[in-house]
């Protein structure tokens, strides 16, 4: 047996395709960036070698800060906003049990199955000043309407709610499997003890959720950081670099600006950011429940 | 001279392929397919169906070329080729002959050579040619001359007894007026840059005339755009957006966005190149509108050098063949093709999508919308024209970077001086 | 006394009802303001009512969306890649899982870390090297420039729930396997895969929509229509009928159809699938 499970050509063609797959998708591209991240390469032609002259670049770049400022504040916002609203609606729903359970579940989850393309084009339209939908819900309750949503100020907050909105079923379901899965006999005890409402949520749900919202606030922060379809697609991440990510601006400095070295630079620095805030995450979680994590 | 002998050719095969029967044709040609990259994704209105029209018929007539299209959105589409630059170009592209684009572009080798005197016969308007070359090569052929105005309706003018502005200043005013009247003024598609460039081109072409390209050259040669005329340009520009001439939200709404509210009589006036004129021949804009659309040009600024028959004008797309294309004789010969007189120049004419870049008086038949004709007597009675609008004069890094600044200056994030700034450092 | 108690319960749980409805409307309204909108003609838009009954419905919306957004090769295509992106994650991963898993190897946990790494490295920090490599070998516009990173990047989502699932099948299942001379190759595929049914559910349903939203990629690296996934119907057409917005309104509502159909058919599966990730992820 135990050399059957030792068998390296066994081993080898079991793990083979994913370690291709890893080098060729993922490691290959990423030493390529560390290369052209140093040249001057601006997309054809030839290129010199430049240095970390790039990098420089980058550290006085006000517009990529602007990207990672972007990030972060999305990622507060759907800590403080998105999950929050998830967990008191998968509360709530719980709470309610019985009929309509699995209808309410299953149209909080619709916007999620639906593709980002037509997301963004939707909400394009649904911010229109003009005709769009929620101007026109203002003039219901007798505002003026004719915000402009994408306002240099406003623009980013409107870039959240559609991604809140788009991705609130999903926390919602996570965070409703988590309240299932706690011990129906805790709440009763609660009950025993006297506890209102709001306590059992806050002295009970709550503490029981934390490895559940702890693995959420770590999803959360790593989309806010890897966001890019949706906004370039509803802003470009205009107006002016208003709503500029580091993967739309990576983007937009690789194949129109023909910076494709510059492009690569921003990409690497986007690598060490994620994989930094992945392990940063990861240690402040760690200290608490050792045992949740993998690696 | 090769177009005829072009079409000679061409008949004499297809006689040949009658008489011998199709199936010898079949194997005498080879099968050739020719990749077409567009930046005309509208293939049943305008330009683009001007563009798919002649494609079609150069298919039927040589039924061994197969010629398959990939369009995309302008903005798309510049990203799209830079990517292609990368690993090769589909054979026949768009092109801008403007520094901004093709510079890089030539230096990268990415185009092939064309032989200019090839083209005597074409009848291209004198000096069209000249932003498709390098070192005196030529590299690319201009589709059309375009002119930026203002779209205003007519009809929607009469009605509320509003009269086309002859000053800068009178068309603020009527912008707040039209504003008061519960409409958009002027739909402006901010979303996209290069449009609201144009914009300041145009109003730095009424502030210093003649001098524009002298003064564009050196501020891109230079890095430096802080000038007196640049300045009170993008301060023009700042006062119309702060006197609220263009539609709430504009610096975000792309062009679809900015067009459907002039043509779904929302906004008054729309501010854009004439390769947009096709609207008049439109059938989803509402009949009521579209014979209604009429132009004018940007109004004088008051101590301006150019006068009101100074227009902005340039020659900006065209065609041209990928160096590296498998297929590059047939490519160049499917570009001849469309350059015919009677095909790009005639089509285009036919379906009002503005003016070509070669010379249109054989195809005029008195029965152009009121639109067309209102646009050739602007270019016919022009007594200077711009060329290149600003944004298209410098580097890419450049053209990128004063096309998102110029939504953070107009819309009052940075100032004035910070943008000019900003826009000098990318030059470098 | 008993009687407000009870009112006070029905109080509380009508508070309930109109937060969860709220919710709901919340959720669902734009979609149903853009099927409203994708039935009426393009000038009747500019209203300011929330929604309209269109004076004729314009089912043509929907004929010029279907034929001109190319949307049934579209679809196909979306449906093939994805399924093909599926149909490896879930095998490859299981085979990746066993190994690091279950057999004796020095390298295992190195191995597997790595694998594991791909899950904090973001999608698009590989879209510039990887267009230069796919151009460089000729894999631009085939359906390997999409499949290879969606699969790359799904995999060690993938993993990791298969690990985690393969985790609390008992060996004794295997040991017994091998007493009766069963190979490597079979206890993989005849013995535990049969037994991680519902972790492939899960895996299945993650990847296919990780995947489903994916078009970065997909527009930098395709250019005939021929391997384009479904987002391209939106994305064309609205280049194609920009003066026409109810057209526009018709493709998003049918492209959003099929992802939303598929949902709600299988949506006791795959509520249940994203559950048991979540529980272990």
């Amino acid at each position: 047996m135990k050399k059957m499970y030792s068998n390296k050509l066994v081993i080898t063609s079991l793990v083979l395709p994913g370690l291709l797959l890893f080098v060729f998708a993922i490691l290959a591209p990423i030493c390529l960036s560390v290369y052209y991240s140093l040249t001057d390469y601006s997309g054809m032609g030839a290129w010199n070698m430049i240095g970390l002259e790039n990098y420089k670049t980058l550290a006085h770049d006000e517009a990529f800060f602007t990207a990672l400022r972007n990030s972060l504040f999305l990622a507060i916002g759907f800590i403080c906003i998105q999950h929050p609203l998830a967990i008191i609606v998968a509360a709530v729903l719980d709470k309610k049990g019985g009929r309509g359970e699995s209808f309410f579940r299953c149209v909080y989850f619709i916007p999620n199955v639906i593709s980002v393309a037509v997301i963004a084009y939707l909400w394009k339209f649904i911010y229109n000043p003009n005709f769009g939908l929620l101007n026109n819900i203002l003039k219901l309750f007798g505002f003026e309407g004719n915000i402009n949503w994408f306002s240099p100020d406003r623009a980013i907050w409107s870039v959240l709610i559609v991604l809140i909105w788009h991705g609130f079923g999903w926390g919602m379901l996570i965070y409703y499997s988590g309240i299932k899965n706690i011990d129906p006999t805790l709440y009763e005890a609660a009950a025993i003890d006297g506890a209102n409402q709001r306590q059992t949520f806050l002295r009970v749900t709550l503490p029981l959720m934390k490895p559940v919202i702890q693995v959420n606030v770590t999803m959360a922060v790593i989309s806010a950081l890897k966001q890019m379809e949706t906004v370039y697609l509803l802003t470009n991440g205009g107006p002016g670099n208003a709503t500029q990510f580091t993967a739309t601006y990576l983007y937009q400095q690789a194949f129109k600006a023909f910076k494709y070295g510059y492009g690569n630079a921003i990409s690497v620095v986007f690598i060490i950011i994620c994989l930094l805030a992945t392990v940063f995450l990861n240690k402040i979680f760690e200290e608490r429940e050792p045992k949740r994590r993998v690696q | 001279m090769k177009a005829k002998w072009w079409s000679a050719a061409l008949t004499a095969a297809m006689v040949m392929g009658l008489m011998t029967g199709t199936a010898v044709t079949a194997n005498a040609e080879e099968e050739v397919t020719l990749k077409v990259f567009s930046n005309l994704p509208d293939r049943k209105n305008g330009q683009g169906l001007v563009e798919q029209m002649i494609i079609d018929e150069y298919m039927a007539e040589n039924p061994n070329v197969t010629i398959e299209v990939e369009a995309l959105d302008e903005e798309a589409y510049k990203t799209k080729f830079k990517a292609y630059a990368m690993e090769g170009m589909p054979d026949v592209v768009n092109i801008w002959g403007q520094p901004s684009f093709l510079n890089e572009v030539l230096d990268a080798g990415v185009l092939a050579e064309l032989n200019e005197a090839d083209y005597a016969d074409y009848k291209f308007i004198e000096g069209s040619l000249e932003g498709f070359k390098k070192d005196g090569k030529l590299y690319g052929l201009p589709r059309n001359t375009d002119v930026a105005v203002f779209y205003y309706n007519q009809k929607m003018f009469e009605d509320n007894g509003w009269s086309v502005p002859t000053t800068y200043d009178e068309l603020l005013e009527l912008g707040k007026t039209i504003t008061e009247a519960g409409m958009v003024p002027v739909a402006m598609d901010g979303g996209d840059g290069w449009p609201m460039a144009v914009y300041l081109s145009d109003v730095l072409f009424k502030i210093s005339g003649t001098d524009y390209q002298g003064i564009v050259a050196d501020a891109v040669a230079n890095g430096d755009f802080t000038n007196e005329a640049c300045k009170q340009a993008t301060q023009l520009l700042k006062d119309a957006a702060d006197a609220g001439l263009f539609q709430v939200g504009y610096d975000s709404q792309d062009y679809g966005t900015a067009m459907n509210l002039f043509t779904n009589g929302q906004a008054a006036m729309f501010y854009m190149g004439s390769w947009e004129a096709s609207m008049a021949l439109n059938e989803d804009i509402p009949e009521e509108i579209r014979t209604n659309i009429r132009v004018f040009t940007m109004p004088v600024v008051e101590g301006g050098a150019a006068s009101a028959t100074d227009i902005a004008a340039w020659n900006g797309g065209g065609y041209g063949v990928s160096a590296n294309s498998a297929v590059k004789e047939e490519a160049i010969k499917f570009l001849n093709y469309m350059y015919q007189p009677d095909k790009l120049s005639k089509y285009g004419w036919e379906n009002g999508v503005g003016m070509s870049a070669q010379d249109q008086t054989d195809y005029m038949t008195g029965e152009e919308t009121d639109l067309m004709k209102q646009i050739v007597d602007i270019v016919t009675n022009a007594t200077n024209v711009s060329g290149t609008p600003v944004n298209d004069c410098g580097p890419s890094a450049f053209k990128t970077s004063i096309e998102s600044e110029i939504q953070s200056v107009s819309n009052g994030t940075t100032d004035v001086d910070t943008f000019l700034a900003n826009i000098g450092a990318a030059c470098k | 006394m008993e009687r407000v108690g009870k009112k006070k319960m029905s109080a509380g749980k009508i508070v309930l009802w109109i937060v969860l409805i709220l919710v709901a409307v919340i959720q669902i309204f734009p979609l149903i303001w853009l099927v409203d909108f994708s039935l009426a003609s393009s000038n009747e838009m500019f209203t300011s009512g929330l929604l309209i009954i269109p004076e004729k419905i314009q089912w043509g919306n929907y004929v010029k969306a279907f034929v001109d957004g190319n949307f049934l090769h579209y679809l196909k295509n979306s449906l093939l890649i994805n399924g093909l992106a599926v149909v490896l994650v879930v095998l490859i991963s299981i085979m990746a899982a066993f190994a690091c898993l279950r057999m004796q190897w020095k390298l295992r946990g190195v191995v597997r870390t790595l694998l594991l790494m791909g899950m904090m490295i973001p999608i698009h920090a590989t879209l510039l090297p990887n267009y230069k490599i796919y151009s460089t070998l000729h894999m631009t516009d085939t359906i390997w420039a999409l499949l290879i990173p969606y699969v790359a990047f799904s995999l060690p989502q993938g993993l990791f729930l298969m690990t985690s699932f393969m985790d609390s099948v008992p060996v004794e299942l295997e040991e017994a396997a091998v007493m009766d001379g069963c190979g490597i190759y079979r206890i993989i595929f005849q013995i535990i895969t049969p037994m991680l049914k519902a972790s492939i559910a899960t895996v299945s349903i993650m990847t296919f929509l990780n995947n489903w939203n994916e078009f970065m990629m997909a527009s930098t690296y395709l250019s005939s229509p021929k391997w384009k996934t479904l987002p391209f119907s939106v994305l064309e057409f609205t280049g194609q009928y920009s003066s026409n917005y109810a057209v526009q309104f018709a493709v998003m509502a049918l492209t959003a159809a099929p992802a939303v159909i598929i949902y709600i058919v299988l949506n006791k599966h795959i509520t249940k699938g994203v559950a048991m990730g979540a529980v272990k992820g």
